[in-house]
């Protein structure tokens, strides 16, 4: 029986499993530590699922669910797309889409110090990193990477930002690049900037363009490859 | 029914583009920033202004404009059957809505951030036209209070009875159950900000009668700018200047 | 504090910049022109006068029903039409639960005024006894989805579930004259209402930049815009209702020149909504042979010959097979297996139901069910053929 069980565990990797179902039974494994990612729970001896996905196994031990939603879980060392909402004295407060409001220390820039202390407006959409992301306390941001260096991070000016689910943008974020950025990015040019918490920012030189890229990423959610491909190539010729 | 006589005369003795004896009487309320009384014909309303004051409900506040809220009601006494309504019946709440859009189209509510106005409407006497009435009230309560403003909004109604287009609608006019279009302009850039009318008119007549209503309008404003002159003039005579 | 200011859709400042900028050269962030209406699709339920709109991502539905009051003193001859809107908060985050707010009220009073000031229902033909009895109408219009100009959708909903609802007839009885008898529908065809002419509410959106205009504006539009319109207009031409509740001033000539595209697009839509409604009248009628004969069932049988009645009329051999399979069995078993099995009837029965109407305008009742989406019928039958 139990043999059985954790036989199966490897048989639903990349399987589609749904909430309640057993993954592992830890009492058939001895001497294993493994790393539970998203949408999996220690139920006493057993590894459940509290999320409907697809399981996927990374070697040598990590276990996680690969859902898509609209809401977005924080995690540490993600890449998001926030707007700030307000700003105090030592924090901007920004939307990440996710459960609480994520502060953005107003000292977490390149170089900041007391003296610089950049100005946002309410509504600017910023590109950040989670740093910080426990439960019972609202997330923790950072406009540098880990070596405290700006690099891409900071407030995105013009362009237009469209919402979408978390699956969406994780395959946006794939690589090698997925088909349909590629299609488009060989006919036309355009600034883009994904955030794993569901929004997409798009920027090119004219409002047609970025509309165009907008709408086929929109549209691309359901299809596969090769159906993204034949639909940006369609989109093209339209265009064209 | 003949609302209009053969001798062109209506049922009140006006003129089709006559409008009614209009009056308007400034700060009637002492202990508000602004008040008013505005009079047309048998239709009186008073409004009162509080503020720019801090925002009562923290959770309104809006960072960077003022918040305008606008209360109408009607006097039980004000129409000829004394009926008490309920306070917050479908008309007073739309009509609030109405008069307070039509008022932040006029004040420069991004100079007054995090702020909060109160527009408070009371109709007096019902005797048609109130809509109007009201916004040619606030109108004047707030220019008495000294809150800044693009323009003077007034606004003005008329209606479509045995093919006449008539100015100025009275109550046995309004419930012939004929077209009614209210208009509300911002006279000195001559732009429509209210626009309201029920029944069925074509197109080409609705334009004549809009017409009719915007001079209406610019009549009234006309007026209001004397009132607010008189008035200017007065506080200047009391200060001994 | 920051509760609220997690709840309110925000929409960044890049969002409110490109959508103006896009608008100056003509484009929109759908794709649509700026004088372009979203798709627009029209659906029936199952009963008479119900309807939802689709309009683009906006959902509403609208369901009319009738009742016999007494009406107004000062109108005795008039039958009377009121209108409720419900404005879930599961259409919408920023909609509160409990009394309808201001936008949920002005939405009704346009709808209110297009419909009842114009005259567009017939109110007369509502009376059945002067001043004792009349024909109460209630158009009750839910927002399932708000994606932007409610306004418009809701008004095509309230529209198409006028034109497809019927009230049962009324005829005067009695001695004196005075009785009434309501006819139920199985004994005398119901009656449609009046309706004299279509208004058709087209919204408008007017933006800071004075020569944008916009039709059917979407959610992102309407946070962005800083003026609306709507002008409530049939296909004749004649304008029923307008309502530019204050905002942003604009000209005249520019009111007059959204009124005259306002009387294409109320043409266009009218036509819209005659044919769906064309359509789902003819369903109906197919529909309503079937329907007879099984309401007769109804009467001369009890409950579980009804089912039988059902079962043959649909034509459902299998089932009757099964029951048949059944019938040796013994007492209580025969019992448990009788309601399993009219249970999957009835699944069967709505299984087909949707199958059959998927073509026109067919109910949404049979699709939003989830037992025949989801669970083929199939494995239902297939234990239990196993256990007998």
């Amino acid at each position: 029986m139990e043999s059985k069980l954790s036989g199966s565990a490897t048989n639903l990797v990349d399987q589609l499993v749904y909430p309640g179902d057993v993954v592992l039974d830890l009492s058939s494994m001895t001497n294993q530590t493994i790393k539970l990612g998203g949408g999996l729970r220690q139920d006493s001896d057993v590894i459940s699922v509290m999320k409907a996905g697809r399981l996927r196994f990374s070697k040598p031990n990590k276990y996680w669910v690969e859902s898509s939603q609209k809401r977005y879980v924080p995690h540490a060392e993600d890449s998001v797309l926030g707007i700030v909402v307000d700003s105090r004295s030592d924090n901007f407060l920004v939307d990440i889409k996710g459960p609480a409001i994520a502060f953005l220390p107003v000292l977490a820039f390149e170089g900041g110090t007391r003296r610089n202390i950049p100005k946002f407006e309410v509504g600017a959409l910023l590109y950040v990193r989670v740093v910080k992301a426990n439960p019972g306390m609202n997330p923790e941001l950072s406009c540098t990477d880990a070596s405290g260096k700006a690099g891409e991070f900071g407030a995105l000016k013009e362009g237009y930002m469209f919402e979408c689910s978390t699956g969406l943008s994780r395959m946006l974020l794939s690589s090698p690049t997925c088909p349909v950025l590629d299609t488009l990015g060989k006919k036309l040019s355009f600034e883009i900037a994904v955030g794993l918490n569901g929004r997409v920012w798009v920027n090119a030189s004219s409002p047609s363009t970025t509309i165009i890229v907008a709408n086929a990423l929109i549209n691309s959610e359901p299809l596969s490859g090769v159906q993204q491909k034949i639909m940006a190539e369609k989109l093209l010729q339209r265009v064209q | 029914m003949e609302y209009v006589s053969p001798e062109g005369l209506r049922l009140d003795g006006r003129r089709p583009m006559e409008m009614r004896q209009i009056r308007a009487e400034i700060g009637s309320v002492s202990k508000a920033d602004g008040s008013a009384i505005f009079e047309m014909g048998n239709t009186k309303v008073i409004a009162a202004v509080y503020g720019p004051r801090e925002v009562q409900n923290r959770s309104q506040q809006i960072s960077d404009r003022a918040l305008v809220r606008c209360e109408y009601s009607m006097a039980n006494f004000s129409t000829g059957d004394r009926m008490r309504k309920p306070k917050g019946d479908r008309r007073s709440t739309e009509i609030s809505l109405v008069i307070r859009q039509t008022m932040e189209a006029c004040i420069l509510t991004h100079l007054m951030p995090r702020s909060q106005i109160d527009i408070y409407v009371q109709v007096l006497q019902a005797d048609g036209g109130t809509r109007s009435a009201c916004i040619n009230a606030a109108t004047l309560a707030l220019a008495d209070a000294g809150i800044p403003m693009r323009d003077l909004v007034t606004s003005c109604s008329a209606g479509y009875l045995n093919s006449t287009p008539l100015l100025d609608l009275n109550y046995v006019e309004d419930s012939a159950g004929g077209p009614d279009v209210t208009v509300g302009i911002l006279p000195k850039l001559d732009k429509v900000t209210l626009l309201q009318m029920d029944s069925k008119l074509p197109i080409d007549i609705l334009e004549n009668v809009m017409q009719l209503a915007t001079e209406g309008c610019k009549a009234i404003a006309n007026y209001i700018r004397e009132i607010l002159l008189e008035n200017t003039k007065q506080l200047e005579y009391r200060r001994g200047s | 504090m920051e509760q609220r200011l997690a709840n309110c859709v925000q929409l960044t400042v890049n969002e409110k910049q490109f959508i103006e900028n896009a608008l100056l050269s003509e484009l929109r962030v759908d794709g649509r022109g700026p004088l372009e209406y979203r798709k627009l699709s029209i659906k029936f339920g199952k009963d008479d006068g119900s309807a939802e709109v689709q309009l683009g991502e906006t959902r509403v539905m609208s369901f009319v029903s009738a009742q016999l009051v007494q009406p107004y003193k000062d109108r005795p001859n008039e039958g009377t039409l009121s209108i409720f809107t419900e404005f879930s908060p599961m259409a919408d985050p920023s909609f509160e639960p409990g009394r309808p707010g201001e936008s949920a009220v002005e939405l009704g009073r346009i709808i209110d005024r297009g419909l009842r000031e114009s005259r567009a229902i017939d109110t007369e033909s509502l009376c059945i006894l002067s001043a004792k009895l009349v024909w109460a109408i209630r158009i009750d219009i839910h927002i399932l989805d708000n994606a932007g100009n409610l306004v418009d959708a809701a008004n095509i909903a309230a529209l198409a579930s006028l034109l497809t609802f019927r009230r049962p007839e009324c005829s005067l009885g009695g001695e004196d004259g005075q009785q009434v008898v309501v006819h139920p529908p199985e004994v005398r065809e119901p009656l449609p209402l009046i309706l004299h002419h279509l208004p058709v509410a087209v919204t408008f959106g007017f933006f800071s930049n004075e020569n944008l205009v916009v039709l059917d504006p979407t959610y992102h539009e309407e946070a962005v815009m800083t003026g609306r319109m709507t002008a409530t207009l049939n296909a004749n031409g004649d304008v029923c209702a307008i309502q530019k509740p204050g905002e942003q001033g604009i000209f005249q000539h520019i009111i007059m020149h959204c009124l005259k595209l306002a009387h294409v697009k109320a043409g266009d839509i009218t036509a819209k909504i005659k044919d769906a409604v064309e359509k789902h009248n003819n369903e109906r009628a197919l529909q309503k042979i079937k329907r007879r004969s099984s309401s007769v069932s109804v009467d001369v049988c009890g409950t579980t010959a009804r089912l039988g009645g059902k079962q043959n009329q649909s034509g459902g051999g299998k089932d009757n097979s099964h029951l048949d399979q059944l019938k040796p069995k013994d007492e209580a078993n025969f019992m448990e297996c009788d309601a399993t099995s009219s249970g999957q009837v009835q699944i069967n029965k709505k299984d087909e139901g949707s199958k059959n109407f998927t073509g026109g305008p067919s109910s949404w009742y049979g699709k939003k069910d989830p037992y025949s989406e989801c669970v083929n019928s199939d494995l239902l039958k297939a234990p239990m053929d196993s256990e007998c």
